[in-house]
C-alpha cells in the first residue's frame, strides 16, 4: 500500500464513507452519512478524522469533544462512529485514526476520552482494548418507550 | 489549544450589526430556528476568534524559520502590501457572499437547508468580522494612508458589483445557486484560509484555524443538499435536475478556478511568506477534489436509479458510460454530470477569452462560441448583466480590439465601488464615537 495520509473530514469523503459502510454491514445508507458527517462538520471537522490511501478514504473516526454531559462537567473527547474499510484492516489504521483524534482532543482541553461500545461487538471492544481504553463504571441504562 | 474571543470597539461591532441588519434581515430567524436545527450546539456568536499556539516562525519562503511578525510595523512594505490586498479580498468575500446569498434564500424548497444556508450565513459574517479585527486591532497607519476606519468603510460599502473577486459580482438566480456556490466556491475558501494558516503575519495565522473549521459546514451546506437533489432527480422529480445541477456547476467552476489568481502567480506570495502554494498548484488540486465531488454525485444518482446496482456495479458503469458515452442499464451518459474542462468559460488567468468548449475544443468564431455558452449555461444568468459584460468583451477580443489582458482586467467591471456611489457618501456604515447611537439611514439593497 502507498503512504497514508490523516487528515479532517470533508464533504468529499462522504461517498467512500457510505462505501466502507456498506461494506462492513451491507447495508447502502447514504441518507444516514449524509446526516452524520453534515453534523460533525459543522461542529468540528478537526474531531472527525479519515485515513487516506491513493486518493480513497480507507478509514474513519468521527467524534467530539463536549461538556457538560452525563454530569461530566469537564471536556470530554467523545469517539462515537467508526470504520475501516475489511480489505485495510489489521494495518494499524485504526490505531493512526485514535492518535490524530486524541491527539486534537487533548489539545482542545479535553481530560478523557470516552466511547460506548455494544457488548456484542467484540472487534471493537478488542480494538479500544488495545488502544488502552478500560470499562468505565459510567453504566447504560435504557428503557422501551 | 486555547482560542480567545474578541469584539470589535464598539462603533465598528455597531456597524457589522447595521450592516448585517440590511444584508441579513434573516437572522434573528436563525436564533430561533437554532435550538430546533442546532440541538445543544453552541449558539452563533459574532466575534472574532484567535487560535493561540500556533507556529511561530515562518513556514515557507525566503525567511523561512525566522519569528513572524506579530505587528504590521514588523512586515516590510511589499509585503505589508500583499497582506493589505489578501485581507482586504477576504472581507470582500465573506460580506459578498451574504449579499448574494440572501437573494434567493427565500426560494428554498426545504427549511432545513435554509437554516443551514443561513447559519452558513451568519458565519461568513463572522469571517468577514474576523478580517475587519485585523485592520482594526492592529495599527496599520505604518504601512498605509488610509485609516482603520476608511479601510473597514470601503469593504462594508461594497456591493455586488464592487467586490474584489468576480465570483462575487455575480447574483445568484435560483436557491441552485446558494447551494452549487457553497460546494464549489467555498471550496476555494478552504483553499485560501488552509493556504493563510502558514501566514508570516501571526495574527492572520491565528484567525484561520476556527474559520476553516466552519468553512468544512459550508461546503457541506453545498454538498449534501446536491446528493439529496442528484437521488430526487433520478427518481424523477422534477424540482432540481440533474441538468440544472450541471449548468449551476458550468457558471460557477469557471469562476471558482479563476479566484486562485492568474495560473503563472503566486510566487511572490510563497516568498513573502504569506502562503506555502503557488496558484497553478493549489488550482490543480482544486479541480481535482471538484471532479471527485462530481464523481460521488453521479454514484449517488447511478444507484438510486438503477436498483440493486453495488457500488462496484456502480463505478462500473459510470466509467462504462463516460468511455463509451451511451447508453447502459437505461441511463444514458447525458443524463450524467460531467466536469466543464478547465479552460471553458475562462475570463481570467492564461486561458482568458480563448474560447474553449465545454469538453476543452476550441472555436474560432465569436458567434459559435457564444451559441455553445448558451447551450452550457443557465438561462437566467444568460440574461443578466455579468454574461452580458463578459459576451461584450469577448466580442473586442474575438474581433482584435481589445487584447485578452486588457479584457481580464476589465472583468469584473468596477461599478459601485465605495466613493464613486452616491449614496455610501451620504451614509457611513461606520460612525465615529461620537455619533455612537444616532441611527443611520439603513442603505439600501
Ligand atoms: C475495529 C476497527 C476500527 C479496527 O481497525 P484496524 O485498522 O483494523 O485496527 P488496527 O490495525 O489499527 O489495530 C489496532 C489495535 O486493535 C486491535 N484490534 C483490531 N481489531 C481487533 C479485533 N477485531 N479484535 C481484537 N483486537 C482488535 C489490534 O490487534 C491492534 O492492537 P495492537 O496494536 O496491540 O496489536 C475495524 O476493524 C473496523 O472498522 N471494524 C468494524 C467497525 C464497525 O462495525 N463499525 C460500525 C459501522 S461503520
Ligand atoms: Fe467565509
Ligand atoms: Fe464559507
Amino acid at each position: 500500500m502507498s503512504s497514508l495520509v490523516i487528515r479532517g473530514l470533508d464533504t468529499m469523503d462522504i461517498g467512500d464513507i457510505v462505501g466502507i459502510d456498506e461494506k462492513i454491514t451491507k447495508q447502502y445508507r447514504p441518507e444516514v452519512w449524509e446526516a452524520r458527517c453534515a453534523y460533525y462538520l459543522r461542529r468540528d471537522p478537526d474531531a472527525a478524522v479519515v485515513c487516506v490511501a491513493d486518493g480513497t478514504v480507507v478509514g474513519f473516526m468521527l467524534g467530539e469533544v463536549r461538556s457538560g454531559e452525563f454530569g461530566l462537567e469537564e471536556p470530554t473527547g467523545w469517539i462515537e462512529v467508526l470504520g475501516v474499510d475489511p480489505e485495510h484492516q489489521g494495518k494499524a489504521i485504526g490505531r493512526q485514526l485514535a492518535d490524530a483524534m486524541l491527539d486534537y482532543f487533548k489539545r482542545r482541553g479535553a481530560k478523557t476520552v470516552r466511547t460506548l461500545v455494544d457488548e456484542e461487538m467484540a472487534d471493537i471492544a478488542g480494538f479500544f482494548d488495545s488502544l488502552g481504553f478500560q470499562p468505565s463504571s459510567l453504566r447504560p441504562f435504557v428503557k422501551t418507550l | 489549544m486555547a482560542v480567545s474571543e474578541v469584539k470589535l470597539p464598539k462603533n465598528f461591532h455597531q456597524a457589522v450589526e447595521d450592516w448585517r441588519d440590511t444584508f441579513l434581515p434573516d437572522y434573528q430567524f436563525l436564533l430561533d430556528s437554532w435550538e430546533k436545527h442546532f440541538p445543544k450546539e453552541p449558539m452563533f456568536k459574532l466575534c472574532a476568534y484567535r487560535e493561540m499556539g500556533v507556529c511561530a516562525n515562518i513556514e515557507c519562503g525566503a525567511k523561512e524559520g525566522q519569528p513572524k511578525a506579530t505587528k504590521p510595523s514588523e512586515l516590510d512594505e511589499d509585503q505589508a502590501q500583499h497582506l493589505l490586498g489578501a485581507i482586504r479580498a477576504q472581507a470582500s468575500t465573506e460580506f459578498g457572499s451574504i449579499q448574494q446569498h440572501r437573494l434567493t434564500l427565500a426560494r428554498a424548497q426545504s427549511e432545513e437547508e435554509q437554516v443551514w444556508v443561513l447559519r452558513m450565513m451568519a458565519e461568513e459574517l463572522r469571517h468577514g468580522y474576523q478580517m475587519l479585527h485585523l485592520l482594526v486591532d492592529d495599527d496599520w497607519t505604518c504601512q498605509t494612508q488610509q485609516s482603520s476606519a476608511d479601510m473597514v468603510e470601503e469593504i462594508l460599502s461594497m456591493q455586488t458589483g464592487s467586490h474584489v473577486l468576480g465570483a462575487f459580482n455575480i447574483d445568484f438566480d435560483s436557491f441552485v445557486d446558494n447551494i452549487v456556490f457553497c460546494a464549489l466556491i467555498d471550496r476555494v475558501g478552504k483553499y485560501q484560509l488552509a493556504m493563510q494558516k502558514v501566514s508570516a503575519y501571526k495574527p492572520m495565522a491565528e484567525s484561520m484555524p476556527q474559520m476553516l473549521r466552519e468553512e468544512a459546514f459550508h461546503l457541506a451546506t453545498g454538498v449534501v443538499p446536491m446528493r439529496r437533489w442528484a437521488t430526487q432527480a433520478a427518481e424523477g422529480e422534477v424540482y432540481v435536475t440533474m441538468e440544472m445541477m450541471q449548468k449551476a456547476i458550468n457558471k460557477w467552476l469557471p469562476r471558482g478556478l479563476e479566484m486562485f489568481g492568474d495560473e503563472r502567480g503566486g510566487g511572490s506570495n510563497v516568498r513573502m511568506g504569506l502562503k506555502p502554494m503557488k496558484n497553478a498548484e493549489a488550482q490543480a488540486d482544486y479541480y481535482q477534489e471538484v471532479a471527485k465531488v462530481v464523481d460521488d454525485l453521479n454514484i449517488r444518482y447511478l444507484r438510486a436509479k438503477v436498483k440493486d446496482l453495488s457500488i462496484g456495479e456502480a463505478r462500473e458503469l459510470l466509467a462504462n458510460l463516460e468511455r463509451g458515452r451511451g447508453k447502459a442499464k437505461g441511463v444514458d451518459h447525458a443524463e450524467l454530470l460531467r466536469m466543464p474542462d478547465r479552460d471553458f468559460f475562462r475570463r481570467r488567468g492564461v486561458p482568458a477569452f480563448t474560447m474553449v468548449g465545454f469538453e476543452g475544443e476550441t472555436y474560432d468564431l465569436y458567434q459559435d462560441y457564444v451559441q455553445h455558452l448558451r447551450k452550457h449555461l443557465p438561462e437566467s444568468y444568460l440574461a443578466g448583466r455579468d454574461f452580458r459584460d463578459y459576451a461584450e468583451t469577448l466580442k473586442k477580443v474575438a474581433a482584435g480590439e481589445m487584447t485578452a489582458e486588457d479584457g481580464a482586467r476589465k472583468m469584473p467591471e468596477l461599478r459601485r465601488v465605495g466613493g464613486s456611489c452616491p449614496c455610501s457618501k451620504s451614509v457611513r456604515w461606520v460612525r465615529g464615537e461620537s455619533e455612537e447611537g444616532t441611527k443611520l439611514p439603513v442603505m439600501g439593497g
